[in-house]
């Protein structure tokens, strides 16, 4: 295909020339080529490889319906699978092209399109299924994908993007000559309106094609110049360029993507893209249409296009691809190529319809025969034939003759379509139109308003009269806008969707699905096969299943579908089109949520004290928690634990509790509404005392425990875990709302407000004693589960005496913005008792050696207080309190429950694994009946053992006996079964 | 995404909103005793209509108040909110065509008539 450069216009100017790479090979272009218009111009028309056959692709249509011309940004992060046909170039650009290896003339890729007979629809279903399951994905999978695909994942991407809300009365989609119109209409007006186009200038088909010869007894240019300058003017009407709507969802929310470099390379570290989401009343659709192309053999080879697409080039980007190309239609819309062909004084090397000379418009007969182009009336291409690039074609006059017609460029036009994606994406409805043969937009289910041809009207006599129609409600100026034609014809098409070849053959392909490599045989062979829904022909054939939704051809599919079921096409029935309209990046769609702001990252006030004391950290919900902490490089976590666990257990351990939960209650009626909330009573309690408490949902299950201390009837602080401070808070809020309004009772969270220093071992009281010499920690005036408030160096302080990990222990609740000053003032005089810092795992260990659950290890949302031997906690004289009514149910009750049991290795050597089952027999044979499972298991080095906590059937009365637990290695190990406490049972440590 | 109009705050984004099942479910009177079959449907048994369903929802990134409202399950359009304490408002108030957006029937599911 050879091209002509055309006249200069205000797009492209020829004295602007930019240097860019394709596969290594420098090309030059000019300022507002898009990557397919520069290469036409410098004569390549081979730009890929196909998806499955790896047959020659070329550039196929001058827009974002293009199926085969995706390219490989290597400039911009190797961004793959770009569109060349919008994608503009820019100085120093590198492209590649796509699926194919080594080269792209060269593909050894291309040996499939030899075996494609056996590559039908169904082929990978059928083919790569045994001899076993692991072939497909150590064998099959990586050998196809390394085959078959688009392009290749972009490298060390850190694209950057905005997002941007809009709340507007009216968005008009679609910047051509029914959405300036509109917008025209609406200049100075009361309404908020947004006036979206794709494009980098609005005017849609003024720009596009030579349809229009004057508006309002103007040229069209100088109209557009105008009409834009006007709605730039007026105040109410804001303007995006070069933003695509991709989205179109429920109460009319809009997504569109704008590009914000068009034309140039993104800076790095720059916005490169913004996301648009937009709120509207009314959204106006003029989006126009898409041609679409016809089926025949070969007519994927470089050098078809589309016939519209032809003539975008001429007229947007100065070029005409072929200084002859031969057209083929079915309808009128290709009368202006014709036109603009020979307005520019070039001529089609034929004309080629398959409409009788009847029903060809007249003034394209007049121009046809002046011009002496060679006419075919009542024909058909049968078939495009040539080595990587079209050669000749073959035709099929009205007669049956043959004739074959040498030409480097071939111009399609099947018709032309609504552009209804994102009509149908807003779950309006279709109908089918047995005239224009195509679906349009009829029953809309949000306020939607379509004009122009993107609602169904491909003739411009019912321009004003339509618009003023359905902006009726607006109550806005009418319209009175004068339009010319060059082509006078109203739109007339025949039906055609196939030409079968003229050699019956394995290897002839006629193409329904471009990007797919999708044939009319694929689809014949599924409704064969009984796929004969089109929604599953759809997946069965991957017909229409790429990037582009098969713009061009999905209406097609539809056709071919409809003859060979001999059903209309609206008995057929149409796929649905998905959000988003074109491929929309991860990037844009996350923002400026990603990376370190993917998910906050909470941390404690003593973050940067851990960090420099070898602390490795642990996610706990949003936070970051000391899991343990390193002496040395070369101490692995068992050691560190070991080290941290026994140091509490003979001298004094600090934990950072600053992430528990903290809940503080106030009110009139808090008593009673902590009574509600909790099973424990709290009526009897001491002013100054605290509490373990559970709490559970309505079902009965343990939801969450904690401490709650008691300052008075009117006001408590609750702890709560890490992970369930947010439900915890919820829940209470959500009742004291709901269930329980007469309450005056409020509630709020101080988990960030203060820091918690959980300090316990032997030598605690030493330490305490020396860092608040103040205080009296006797075991008299400082008894077990007792708080006290204090000042520390004009610091407010509480000090609640508990442990959690069997040991004396206090903790310390202080503002966060003292917390770190406090620590470190610890840490200093706990040196000599050997105080030192443990982490959760350390923590988890000590607990779990005094039987203390962890609600969400040793539980599981199937677990009641009774199942963890905690009646002891239910407040059985309350009358209510959440889930008071399910400890009765038939299921809480029964015998068989899961129940918190310790578990021994009666070999004490022996190990034991979280999550192992504990099993009956020492054989496994299946089936194997399954007590349950151990829950928490840790090796004591207090104990010398390993331990387990576990929740297994009627646990409780199985204690004393033998069982086994399952191993790793597919082996059992022998376990006593015993009272889940294995260290201090009395809790002498604990009180004293 | 739907807009929300919390009856504290006005119209704002869903994405501020959580859903918190069927409303005016009444708990039981913890102090009086309560049957299995009273109990069980309270915690466990919520209606789940096609078409108009009262509602609460909880302004969880906003005032955190709880409110009620008639949502169309078939077309997730919300058509009134009301504070927990207003009386809920008569169904027959709305049109209750069940309009999806396929057409479907008032029973069933997906695109296929299921006869009553
Ligand atoms: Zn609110």
């Amino acid at each position: 295909m050879k091209s002509i450069n055309l006249k200069e216009n205000q797009f492209i100017q020829f004295h602007q020339k930019i240097s860019f790479k394709f596969d290594g090979v420098k090309y030059f272009g000019y300022k507002g080529d898009t990557i397919a218009s520069a290469l036409l111009r410098n004569n390549v028309n081979l730009v890929g490889r196909s998806f499955k056959y790896h047959r020659p692709r070329g550039i196929y249509t001058c827009g974002i319906e293009e199926p085969n011309a995706l390219v490989q940004i290597i400039s911009e992060y190797s961004e793959p699978n770009t569109r060349a046909t919008i994608k503009k170039i820019y100085e120093g650009m590198e492209i590649e092209s796509q699926n194919r290896w080594p080269s792209l003339e060269n593909d050894f890729g291309s040996i499939n399109n030899l075996f494609s007979p056996i590559f039908t629809a169904g082929f990978y279903y059928k083919t790569f299924m045994g001899p076993h399951k692991k072939f497909w994905k150590n064998l099959y999978e990586p050998l196809i994908r390394r085959a078959a695909g688009l392009g290749k994942p972009p490298k060390d991407f850190k694209g950057i993007s905005n997002h941007i809300h809009h709340n507007v009365d009216i968005t008009i989609i679609g910047g051509g000559l029914n959405g300036l119109l509109a917008a025209k209409s609406f200049i100075n007006s009361n309404y908020d309106v947004l006036l979206i186009d794709f494009e980098e200038q609005l005017g849609g088909i003024i720009n596009n094609s030579n349809k229009i010869s004057s508006i309002d007894n103007k040229e069209p240019k100088d109209w557009l110049k105008e009409t834009i300058q006007e709605i730039e003017d007026s105040k109410n009407i804001k303007i995006l360029k070069n933003t695509l709507v991709t989205t179109y969802n429920y109460i009319n929310h809009l997504i569109a993507i704008e590009d914000r470099f068009v034309g140039s390379k993104p800076i790095e570290g720059k916005v490169n893209s913004t996301l648009h989401k937009i709120r509207t009343g009314h959204t106006i659709l003029c989006n126009g249409h898409i041609e679409r192309f016809l089926s025949f053999q070969n007519n994927d080879l470089p050098g078809i296009m589309l016939s519209s697409s032809f003539e975008k080039y001429m007229c947007r980007y100065g070029l005409a691809p072929s200084k002859e190309p031969v057209i083929f239609s079915n309808n009128s819309n290709s009368n202006s190529l014709v036109y603009s062909l020979i307005k520019a004084g070039l001529k089609p090397k034929a004309y080629i319809d398959s409409r009788s000379g009847e029903e060809i418009e007249p003034n394209l007969f007049d121009l046809i025969r002046k011009n002496d182009v060679p006419l075919y009336t009542n024909s058909q291409i049968k078939g495009a034939f040539g080595n990587k690039k079209i050669e000749k074609i073959l035709v099929e006059d009205s007669s049956g003759a043959l004739n074959e017609i040498k030409c480097d460029c071939l111009c399609l036009s099947g018709g032309i379509n609504s552009d209804v994606h994102l009509f149908t994406q807003s779950k309006g409805l279709l109908d089918w139109d047995e005239k224009d043969l195509t679906y349009k937009p009829s029953k809309p289910f949000q306020p939607t308003i379509t004009l122009g041809s993107a609602s169904g009207q491909f003739n411009f006599d019912n321009l004003n009269s339509d618009i003023n129609e359905k902006l009726k409600t607006f109550k806005v100026k009418k319209l009175d806008v004068k339009l010319e034609l060059n082509t006078n014809a109203k739109y007339n098409i025949e039906k055609l969707w196939e030409v079968s070849p003229q050699k019956k053959s394995l290897w002839a392909k006629s193409f329904i699905d471009l990007q797919n490599d999708v044939t009319t045989k694929d689809i014949r062979q599924a409704i064969t096969e009984g796929f004969d829904r089109i929604e599953h022909l759809k997946r069965y054939t991957t017909n229409s299943m790429g990037t582009d939704q098969g713009k061009i051809s999905s209406i097609n599919a539809l056709g071919i579908v409809s003859d060979l079921l001999d059903k209309k096409v609206n008995e057929v029935g149409t796929t649905i089109y998905r959000p988003p309209y074109a491929p929309l990046s991860f990037s844009a769609i996350a923002g400026r949520n990603c990376y370190e702001f993917y998910d906050p990252e909470r941390k404690s006030p003593i973050h940067n004290w851990h960090l420099k004391n070898g602390a490795i950290f642990e996610d706990v919900g949003q936070w970051k928690r000391p899991w343990y902490f390193q002496i040395n490089k070369d101490e692995s976590m068992h050691d560190a634990v070991q080290r941290e666990s026994k140091n509490v257990r003979e001298n004094a351990g600090i934990l950072d509790g600053s992430t528990l939960g903290k809940i503080e209650i106030k009110g009139e009626d808090a008593l009673e509404f902590m009574n509600l909330i909790y099973t424990n009573s709290f009526t009897k309690m001491k002013q100054g005392s605290a509490r373990y408490a559970l709490m559970l949902g309505e079902d009965g299950m343990v939801k969450d425990d904690g401490i709650i201390c008691k300052i008075s009837d009117q006001h408590f602080i609750a702890t709560t875990t890490t992970g369930g401070a947010a439900t915890v808070l919820g829940c209470m809020e959500e009742y004291a709302q709901t269930e329980w309004p007469n309450l005056k009772v409020f509630m709020n969270s101080i988990t960030e407000q203060y820091a918690t220093f959980n300090i316990s071992g032997p030598k605690t009281r030493e330490i305490m004693k020396k860092a608040f010499p103040n205080i009296n920690f006797s075991n008299e005036e400082f008894p077990f589960m007792t708080f006290q408030f204090h000042e520390f160096n004009g610091v407010p302080i509480r000090i609640l005496r508990a442990s959690f990990t069997g040991e004396l222990g206090y903790e310390i609740y202080i503002p966060s913005n003292s917390a770190p000053k406090i620590w470190d003032n610890i840490q200093s005089v706990g040196k000599e008792f050997g105080l030192a810092p443990y982490g959760t795992e350390a923590m988890h260990l000590l607990r779990a050696e005094k039987g203390y659950i962890i609600v969400g290890q040793d539980t599981d949302g199937s677990i009641t207080p009774i199942d963890l031997g905690l009646s002891w906690m239910i407040g059985k004289s309350k009358k209510d309190f959440l889930g008071k009514r399910s400890l009765t149910r038939s299921d809480t009750i029964r015998e068989d429950r899961k129940q918190l049991v310790g578990i021994i290795p009666s070999n004490k050597t022996d190990k034991l694994e979280e999550g192992q089952h504990i099993i009956l027999d020492k054989e496994i044979k299946s089936p194997v009946p399954m007590l349950g499972h151990i829950t928490s298991c840790y090796y004591s080095p207090t104990l010398g053992h390993d331990f387990a906590l576990a929740v297994i059937k009627n646990g409780h009365s199985m204690i004393g006996t033998k069982a086994y637990a399952s191993t790793s290695s597919m082996g059992t190990t022998g376990v006593d079964i015993v009272k889940p406490v294995f260290y201090d049972e009395g809790n002498k440590r604990l009180v004293s | 995404m739907l807009i929300i109009n919390c009856p504290y705050c006005g119209p704002r984004d869903q994405s501020e909103f959580s859903n918190g099942g069927e409303a005016h479910v009444k708990r039981p009177d913890g102090s009086k005793e309560i049957g299995d079959r009273e109990w069980g449907e309270y915690v466990f048994i919520r209606a789940n209509p096609k078409g108009l369903f009262y509602e609460r929802w909880v302004h969880t990134h906003g005032c955190r108040k709880w409110f009620n409202c008639v949502r169309d399950t078939s077309t997730d359009e919300i058509l009134v909110t009301y504070k927990l304490d207003e009386k809920k408002p008569n169904l027959n108030n709305f049109k209750s065509v069940v309009k999806t957006p396929s057409g479907e029937p008032e029973v069933g599911s997906g695109n296929f008539t299921v006869e009553k």
